[in-house]
């Protein structure tokens, strides 16, 4: 159908054009033959030669040729003697050639300027759309933020978009037209002529480079080039992205300048925990050795001397040999707590009610000879250290055991309680208890609540619940009546799906 | 009177003289104490085991224990012990190391060198007396120790 129908369009045309040759040759003719009526001599061969040109313009060579050939044909038949015939007399052939000659000329003329037109109009719709097209894009590179500018081969401007006056300060009319390197005092990280080597190469470069601003302040971007090249694969334009990361660096470098100071003060406390590590491998070795040759001495002159001594200096023997054990506790407890600080947690799951049985039955053979009502509840699993927790709950019961010793009938209960994020654990007695005035004193080195002959221990216990239990992240704390029972309470968070 | 006379011969490598004597007094009390060496640190303990230096003279057979402190002049007793494993002709030799270090770095490294026993010293006298007497009879009498050490 659009075949047919194109041909028709065409076949029209052509009727049209040759129409026209038809048409204005016989109103040249009119008009001639009008003027020869009125005498006015000659002004056939200028009508018909305009006719001719105009039928060139319009309808094109073929329709022209059409005229030419009628216009000799009218000329001939109307004009020259013998007028009304189609003969060509001898005398007339030089004027006819000139004329067909002339009327060809015009024709040729007309023909190629309307080509020429022609070409031209097609050339200037065409450089429209072009550049409307591109006014289009120049304006859609102007709605973004990001700062986009082109520059020729030679880094002069041609283009410099919003995102590029925003971040520069410097408006397009200040740009276009300027050195791009000189405008923004760009300093490249690289030698540029590695990146212009590498930008040919591949079409594109990526970097990081700093810029001034207009009001001279320095910008850090992220800069991206794309090379442009024409048909003819020459390289014709850069178009450069720049993103103003200045503020990422900053942090960057702020950041960077934390882990320096973090790595610096973290080598210092490993500097300090080896210092730690060697004064407690000191105590460890160098303390307990005198304090044996003192204990086994004093203990080898009481087999020799028992006899001769008198019943107090045996006393004083008893006494120093009493002392000697004690610091020996002493040291041991202390080096089991300094130990918690210097060994690392181990978590994996540990069953509360399994370690509680544990440690009654490590503190079994305290309680001989004693009438203690156990009462444990049900107790969950949970995340943590397996060694320290059992460390925990032994020093807990060993402590109640211990303060319920003047109790004809102690209880002793284990216990757990639910609350929010946490699981608290408590050990409760009936025992001798204490003053909640001293309660902030409980659970320092060295503190003790009741005079050492009443009580024996080395203070250290609860010390070193509190430091387990912190570094599992949880409290300890503790409420008591003095002859009332006390009880221990420790938390740890919940582990997760619990 | 048996036991003494399968007593082997114990080496002891200690420089704290009053330990020297409170060990000596214990392996006495059980009748261990007659064929015990006594060396003061870790380069003449070396030097009874390559019978060189002083010890040049003696008749060059591995004592049937050695009880070694850590903490040592001159040489240390890790380095001892690592000296004594590598040797072919010492490392079958059992080790015992007898020293006031709970530390458990020392344990883990006494332990990676292969040694034979690891006893802390106790600081009550009886459990370090009671601590040597049973060393002293299971290494030196009840242990059947590798061939070439001197039983006596």
């Amino acid at each position: 159908m659009d075949g047919s129908s194109l041909q028709q369009r065409t076949a029209q045309a052509h009727l049209l054009r040759y129409g026209l040759a038809v048409v204005s040759l016989s109103i040249a003719l009119g008009l001639a033959l009008l003027a020869h009526n009125y005498n006015f001599r000659n002004v056939e061969v200028p009508v018909f030669l305009l006719a001719v040109a105009l039928t060139a313009w319009y309808g094109g060579s073929g329709p022209a040729i059409v005229a030419l050939l009628l216009s000799i044909a009218f000329f001939d038949y109307f004009f020259t003697e013998p007028r009304y015939t189609l003969y060509v007399t001898a005398a007339d052939l030089p004027y006819l050639l000139v004329f067909t000659a002339f009327a060809l000329l015009v024709a040729w003329f007309s023909a190629v300027r309307r080509r020429v037109e022609r070409e031209l109009r097609q050339a200037r719709d065409h450089l429209q759309i072009e550049v409307s097209e591109r006014t289009q894009q120049a304006n859609l590179l102007n709605l973004t933020h990001d700062t986009i500018f082109v520059r020729d081969m030679s880094n002069v401007i041609t283009y410099w978009n919003r995102g590029a006056q925003e971040l520069y300060g410097w408006t397009a009319e200040d740009a276009v037209g300027k050195s791009s390197l000189q405008l923004l005092q760009t300093i490249f990280p690289v030698p540029i002529d590695d990146i212009r080597a590498e930008l040919l190469r591949t079409g594109r470069w990526e970097g990081e480079l700093r810029k001034t601003r207009a009001d001279g302040s320095q910008v850090v971007v992220a800069s991206r080039w794309s090379l442009r090249r024409d048909e003819q694969q020459r390289a014709v334009a850069i178009l450069e992205t720049n993103n103003d990361i200045t503020e990422r660096k900053r942090r960057e470098q702020e950041i960077q300048g934390l882990n320096v100071e973090l790595a610096k003060r973290s080598a210092e406390l490993e500097a300090i925990n080896k210092e730690l590590e060697a004064f407690a491998y000191s105590i460890s070795h160098d303390l307990r050795a005198p304090l044996r040759h003192m204990s086994g001495f004093t203990e080898l002159l009481q087999k020799r001397a028992t006899a001769a001594l008198d019943e107090k200096s045996n006393r004083y023997i008893a006494m120093i040999l009493d002392s000697a054990k004690r610091m020996g506790d002493l040291i041991d407890d202390l080096l089991a707590f300094s130990r918690i600080g210097r060994t690392e947690t181990q978590k994996t799951s540990v069953s509360l009610a399994q370690l509680a049985r544990e440690a009654v039955a490590e503190v079994r053979q305290d309680t001989q000879g004693r009438n203690i009502a156990w009462k444990i509840g049900a107790l969950p699993d949970f995340s943590g250290d397996r060694a320290m927790l059992r460390l925990v709950l032994v020093n807990l019961i060993s402590n109640a055991i211990k303060f319920t010793r003047t109790r004809e009938h102690a209880e002793i209960e284990i216990g757990c309680l639910d609350e929010n994020n946490d699981l608290i654990v408590f050990v409760r007695d009936n025992g001798v208890g204490f003053d909640m005035k001293y309660v902030n004193k409980l659970f320092g080195v060295f503190q003790r609540l009741h005079q050492s002959d009443a009580f024996e221990g080395t203070g250290i216990g609860l010390a070193t619940v509190q430091r387990i239990i912190h570094r599992h992240g949880g409290k300890v704390w503790a409420d008591g009546v003095v002859d009332g029972g006390a009880s221990f309470y420790f938390s740890v968070p919940k582990p997760q799906g619990y | 009177m048996e036991t003494i006379n399968k007593l082997g011969r114990i080496l002891m490598v200690e420089d704290d003289p009053k330990d020297v004597e409170l060990t000596l007094t214990a392996l006495e009390e059980f009748n261990l104490a007659n064929e015990v060496i006594v060396t003061r640190d870790g380069a003449q303990a070396l030097d009874y085991l390559y019978c060189r230096g002083e010890y040049a003279t003696r008749s060059c057979d591995n004592p049937a224990v050695m009880l070694l402190d850590l903490k040592l002049p001159k040489v240390d007793g890790l380095e001892v012990l690592k000296q004594v494993k590598s040797d072919e002709k010492l490392q079958l030799i059992p080790v015992v190391v007898l020293t006031s270090s709970k530390e458990e770095k020392d344990m883990v490294a006494s332990y990676k060198l292969g040694v034979n026993a690891y006893v802390v010293k106790p600081v009550d006298f009886h459990e370090f007396v009671n601590a040597i007497k049973e060393l002293g009879v299971f290494w030196a009498v009840i242990n059947e120790p590798p061939p070439g050490s001197v039983r006596k």
